[in-house]
């Protein structure tokens, strides 16, 4: 173990230390270990999972689950739709809220106290669940594709971040663009916007994993016709009403509604996992903007 | 551009640009945040015997809804449920990010530190519905693995292994999954607070005698203060409110008793039973609730420490 200087006094690996990363280590492999169990179920063959549970290797291997899994059109088709409703949510979330940021962030913007206080309210009084609903309807988004994207366009505490983010800025920036002639849309986008990576991505982030993981919208706001599941809601069915696909006689005896859930799981979750060492990279750098006070 | 001339009534081109700029986040919030702030006047209506919800709202005046409410046992049990959850949430959940992020601080080694920060804050990208369901198939009687585990200790037995979806062991489940997803990604936000201590705090303790421990309690945990108490003021003004869809996940009829909390029972007032009025009246306490919550913690929270959220 590498000892570091500290202040110039040299601290020892002791037993403080020991403790501290045994109970880390274990708390790390217990967020590991259910998807290591998952993984090992859905390679499990169903009929002996009845015998007792999977630990971490697969008792009696099969593909079968997935195999069934992978042959079910609308697992695509709510894949698909997700990609497409967060794809377009990020981008014109991400347009939206940094453009209002934008003149937020600057002083001089005329009635700012008044832009300021209208975002604020929204953030403590809302309509809630079913008044909700009542506009969805209202404005005719109710069973339209539409619904998993206008809503989610702006968000008032996102947009508080970027604004904070916009402020650290050296002013310098603006009025050299200012003097150079560009107006407020194209110092926003071909400045402001290149220079303020960190906090894009941060925020961009956090509009993805929340659109890439709700099931509501899916479920109060459409009329549940299949081909605009989103993905979430389509694993909530499998998941929580044991909705299977249609099962191949070949398979019948292999497979069930807990290893089909296990299999739609981790096929689900691939693209996550994949995204996840740029995502934790980016995490661990310590790139961590956003304050709560405006 | 000069401010001293003060006309507040001309704008030149550059104003008019930022003003348009500014103005898009009211075209949304219009529709988005304020239209529906009107349709509260649904929990004023009588509008539980329209199954269309824009009929429901030109039904005629009624205080019922809330009446209603508040002589229905099942809302009380909800109510209590709410708060009680929420309660155990904060006394165990809340303070766990803080423990985490000491004592990832403590550790000094880099890979180490940033392999235990990877790990741990994966599972908050999944969502809760996948999260629930491996709970879930985790605390089954036949194919989990916590009825082994419990046996090994003692505490159950093969033939007659302890039934975990019984509403009795919601709550032990509940706290137990959401402290697993979501330690690590909670403790991000302290650990980059901690970074930003001044190092030079650490080092005149050190030269005080002040052994580790005394080091995290008497310079580390006053140092991050503020961000805790942000935190802290939040937690407590949602204390009515859920996530809708965490819950709903692990419902079943069996452990309706314990798993109903109000942003579900609201559900099931207005979606099931499309009772929209009655379900607008629980919004509305909810929402009455959380609002004197945040505002009376912050006024608190400003006399006694000058600190507040906003």
């Amino acid at each position: 173990m590498k000892k570091k200087t500290n202040g110039g006094l040299v601290q020892k690996f002791n037993v403080f230390d020991v403790i501290i990363y045994v109970v880390l280590i274990l708390f790390a492999c217990l967020t590991l270990y259910p998807f290591i169990y998952t993984l090992a179920g859905s390679l499990n063959d169903a009929q002996d999972l009845m015998y007792g549970p999977i630990w971490f290797f697969p008792r009696q291997f099969t593909w079968a689950s997935y195999k069934v899994e992978l042959k079910d059109v609308w697992l695509y088709r709510s894949f698909l739709n997700t990609v497409l409703a967060t794809g377009a949510t990020l981008v014109g979330a991400m347009l939206l809220t940094s453009c209002v940021a934008y003149a937020m962030a600057n002083r001089k913007l005329k009635g700012r106290k008044f832009y300021w206080y209208a975002n604020l309210i929204t953030m403590f009084i809302n309509g809630g669940m079913i008044p909700s609903y009542m506009l969805i309807v209202l404005i005719g988004l109710y069973d339209s594709f539409w619904v998993y994207i206008l809503p989610a366009l702006y968000s008032v505490y996102n947009m508080i971040v970027l604004q904070n983010f916009f402020r650290s800025i050296d002013v310098s920036l603006y009025e050299a663009a200012v003097l150079d002639g560009a107006n407020e849309f194209r110092i926003w986008l071909t400045i402001y916007l290149p220079i303020s990576k960190p906090a894009i991505a941060t925020v961009g982030l956090w509009i993805v994993v929340a659109r890439w993981n709700a099931y509501m919208p899916t479920m109060l706001y459409t009329n549940k016709d299949k081909s605009i599941w989103l993905l979430q809601y389509y694993l909530m069915r499998l998941i929580r009403e044991g909705e299977v696909p249609a099962i191949d006689s070949g398979y019948a005896g292999s497979v069930n509604a807990t290893t089909l859930s296990f299999a739609a799981i981790i096929i689900s979750s691939l693209p996550i996992l994949l995204a996840y060492p740029f995502i934790s990279r980016f995490f661990s750098k310590g790139i961590m903007v956003g304050s709560l006070k405006g | 551009m000069r401010e001293k001339t003060k006309t507040k009534f001309k704008f030149n081109s550059r104003d008019i640009q930022l003003s348009v700029m500014a103005s898009f986040s009211l075209v949304f919030l219009l529709i988005f945040s304020y239209l529906p702030m009107m349709g509260i006047i649904l929990a004023f209506k009588d509008g539980n015997k329209y199954l269309n919800i824009i009929m429901a709202l030109g039904a005629d005046w009624t205080l019922d809804n809330f009446k209603m409410l508040f002589t229905d046992s099942e809302f009380w049990q909800v109510f209590f449920n709410t708060l009680h959850i929420n309660l155990l949430m904060l006394l165990i959940n809340f303070p766990m990010p803080i423990i985490f992020a000491l004592l990832i601080n403590e550790v000094r080694n880099r890979f180490v530190r940033t392999t235990i920060q990877t790990v741990s804050n994966f599972p908050h990208f999944i969502s809760w519905v996948v999260y629930g369901g491996i709970v879930l198939a985790l605390t089954d009687a036949n194919l989990g693995i916590v009825n082994p585990i419990l046996e090994f200790l003692g505490l159950s037995t093969k033939e007659n292994p302890i039934d975990l979806n019984l509403a009795q062991y919601f709550y032990p489940k509940l706290i137990i999954a959401t402290i697993i997803k979501g330690v690590g990604w909670g403790s991000i936000v302290y650990v980059a607070a901690i970074a930003g201590i001044d190092q030079s705090l650490y080092e005149a303790a050190m030269i005080d005698g002040a052994n580790r421990f005394q080091r995290a309690i008497h310079v580390t945990l006053p140092c991050i203060r503020s961000t805790i108490l942000v935190f802290l003021l939040l937690n407590i003004s949602r204390i009515m409110g859920n996530s809708f869809e965490q819950f709903y996940v692990f419902q079943t009829t069996a452990n309706l008793s314990k798993t109903r909390v109000l942003a579900t029972y609201m559900y099931t007032l207005g979606f099931t039973y499309r009772n929209y009025s009655t379900a607008t009246a629980l919004s509305l306490f909810e929402g009455i609730i959380s609002l004197i919550l945040l505002v009376s913690v912050n006024f608190v929270a400003k006399k006694t420490t000058g600190e507040g959220i906003y």
